[in-house]
């Protein structure tokens, strides 16, 4: 049924109202990141929470960069990156089966992980310790590389199941009449083609895990294994915080993520689009 | 030998849905077969039971001297054109071709000089560097072959390949299949379609297959043979309707005498009409279907031996030829399928003729009486 020209009107002012609404909503605090990091402890604490630096002062960044920063970005680019490895190699040959192949409690063995989505990690967080501690992973990078696959894969199992069965039945019987048996099926059809569905897991994952922090704040405890989420933990006192160090923290955290972003936009959009439209 | 036999072949969907029943059939040695039927009737589900991608299922299937039964499709030795094409679409057309070959290990050299001669025969060679989505519809369609061709397997099984072009380059691409089969006389080829044209086209044999209550009654197989034979000789009502464009036109009769010229019947209009068939066995006033194809009702000037006359409720040009709609008294109208513009308009009384010949009578079980 086609719109009215009143609606249609009220849409096309109505639509970029609310984008600039957004925008706002998430640029403020980005952009109060941004400037507090060029202040001075002093300088923000006298100046208005909006004016602008007084100076370009990057002491900030020579504070967090001479620390133990860098330890912490190495440890979180290990751990997301093996992590969010791991969970496409699981959750795609997963994926693979509940999507294609044909066994008993197919159905209810899927149910069952994607149920795992409602389950609070804060629930879980005693357990896995205890268990951390048992296999004498405490205090090691490792510790979070389980935690961060198991807690990640129901929802990627969920959405590599789905984009899976939209890859037509006939690529996996073309495979099979080309003498492919279902380890090749996997690995030389389907994997290859879920390039999409792919990249939105490890898009959405790989950003869930940079800013993960409850596991490892549980599951680590030294500077060596601790990851960026952490660090703003080195400028915090009992009474006091260093506001203007904890957000040349948070800024220089989430700058990976940005970079990232302005140089696959294309993809990254397309990546999120993936798994609920069909290719 | 690429003789394929099926041996009491049944399979159902489930408990309670049966899709095939019964089916024994035999495809010789480098016949190019044609399963055609209607929505719903199972030519595509018995033409992957071949392929091995069906595979629960009562009877047997053997191709050439194997039992195949439990083979899996890759050793079967056939190769598969697919209704949407199945090309790997992150694939150049060459490694497309090249895909089932490079699986079997088959040398580097023999795999480029199979692929070349392959895209050599369908003129697709500018096309091997190729992404499967920078092709057109019939590209992907001779790409789909070429992979079946490189193969070089006993059997090829086409499922519905050209219902997805235009019908233009159906026709050309359905003679271009027609080549393929001429080039490679020794593979036999099972080419599943709906459309009889294709299958009148194609086949050197016609698997005309029954759906619904047909099937669970008779069994899958309406008739077997060579397309002209089912064309002129329909075993029941239902072969008889499904081949011809317009399909044919059915009167109810009553039997009257069998004669020396055949058996003699009268139509409800009063009409009488001999069939060249043998309708011995029918008692006199049984009811039987007369069966005229609309292209064997010829107009004539007035009444006589072997004629019909009847209203005429529309007419239709199509310049060489015109369908005449006749008020027959039967839910559906007769057609008369005349060279022309027919002569007549909407309103007339014309008269055609049914040359004996050319008359079907079907019992009243909806079969065909034999002719004689």
């Amino acid at each position: 049924m086609a719109s009215s020209p009143v609606a249609r009107a009220t849409g096309r002012v109505a639509v970029p109202v609310l984008g600039l609404f957004w925008l706002a909503v998430t640029t403020v605090p980005f952009l109060f990141m941004v400037m507090t990091s060029f202040k001075s402890q002093q300088e923000s604490f006298s100046s208005s929470v909006w004016a602008l630096p007084e100076a370009l002062d990057l002491v900030n960044y020579n504070d967090v960069l001479s620390g133990p920063f860098l330890t912490y970005f190495k440890n979180s680019v290990m751990v997301v990156v093996i992590s969010v490895l791991l969970i496409m190699l699981i959750s795609s040959m997963a994926a693979f089966a509940f999507a294609r192949m044909r066994f008993r409690f197919n159905e209810a063995i899927f149910g069952l992980i994607v149920a795992g989505m409602i389950v609070p990690i804060h629930i879980t967080l005693v357990p896995i310790y205890l268990m951390t501690r048992q296999l004498g992973l405490y205090d090691s990078q490792f510790a979070l590389i389980g935690p961060y696959v198991a807690t990640s894969l129901p929802i990627s199992v969920f959405i590599l199941t789905e984009f899976m069965r939209q890859i037509p039945k006939e690529l996996e019987e073309a495979a099979r009449l080309d003498g492919c048996g279902p380890f090749a099926i996997f690995f030389k059809v389907f994997l290859p083609l879920s390039g999409p569905g792919l990249s939105t897991i490890a898009i959405y994952n790989g950003i869930m895990l940079w800013n993960e922090f409850i596991f490892a704040y549980v599951l680590t405890s030294s500077t060596g294994t601790r990851t960026l989420p952490l660090a703003i933990w080195d400028y915090q006192g009992q009474y006091t915080a260093n506001i203007p160090a904890i957000l040349t923290v948070v800024t220089l955290t989430s700058l990976p993520l940005v970079v990232a972003y302005a140089f696959g936009q294309e993809k990254i959009v397309k990546g999120m689009m993936a798994g609920s439209l069909k290719g | 030998m690429t003789k394929i036999t099926l041996s009491g072949v049944n399979k159902s969907f489930g408990a309670n849905f049966p899709v095939i029943r019964g089916v024994d059939l035999t495809i010789d040695d480098g016949e190019f077969c044609v399963f055609l039927g209607p929505s719903g009737c199972g030519k595509s589900t018995l033409l992957r039971m071949v392929a091995g991608l069906e595979t629960a299922y009562t009877g047997q299937i053997q191709i050439g001297d194997r039992v195949v039964d439990k083979v899996e499709p890759a050793d079967r030795e056939v190769a598969m054109v697919f209704q949407n094409y199945a090309l790997y679409p992150h694939m150049t057309v060459y490694d497309n071709m090249a895909f089932g070959l490079r699986q079997a290990k088959t040398a580097k050299d023999e795999i480029e000089r199979r692929v070349k001669e392959a895209a050599r025969i369908l003129q697709i060679e500018p096309l091997l560097d190729r992404m499967p989505k920078a092709l057109s519809g019939g590209q992907r369609q001779r790409v789909a072959i070429g992979r079946a061709i490189v193969r070089q397997p006993k059997v090829f099984l086409f499922d519905e390949p050209l219902s997805n072009l235009d019908a233009a380059l159906r026709v050309h691409m359905r003679s271009e299949i027609a080549t393929l089969h001429r080039n490679f006389p020794a593979a036999s080829m099972i080419y599943v379609t709906h459309d009889q044209t294709e299958a009148m086209a194609l086949a050197d044999k016609i698997v005309l297959l029954h759906a619904g209550k047909d099937m669970l009654k008779h069994g899958s197989i309406a008739q077997v043979g060579k397309p002209l034979d089912l064309y002129h000789r329909p075993r029941n009502l239902f072969v008889a309707g499904f081949l011809g464009s317009p399909t044919m036109n059915f009167l109810e009769a009553s039997f009257v005498a069998q004669e020396p010229a055949g058996a003699r019947v009268v139509l409800k209009g009063g009409e009488e009409i001999v069939v060249p068939v043998d309708g011995s066995a029918l008692a006199s006033g049984a009811p039987v279907t007369l069966g005229v194809r609309p292209e064997h009702l010829a107009p004539v000037a007035a009444p006589g031996a072997q004629t019909l006359t009847r209203k005429v409720s529309a007419v239709e040009h199509f310049g060489e030829y015109s369908f005449v709609y006749l008020d027959g008294g039967t839910p559906a109208p007769l057609i008369a399928k005349v060279p022309g513009d027919g002569g007549v308009k909407a309103g007339d009384s014309a008269t055609y003729q049914a040359p004996a010949d050319c008359c079907h009578l079907f019992d009243a079980d909806g079969l065909a009486l034999n002719h004689i």
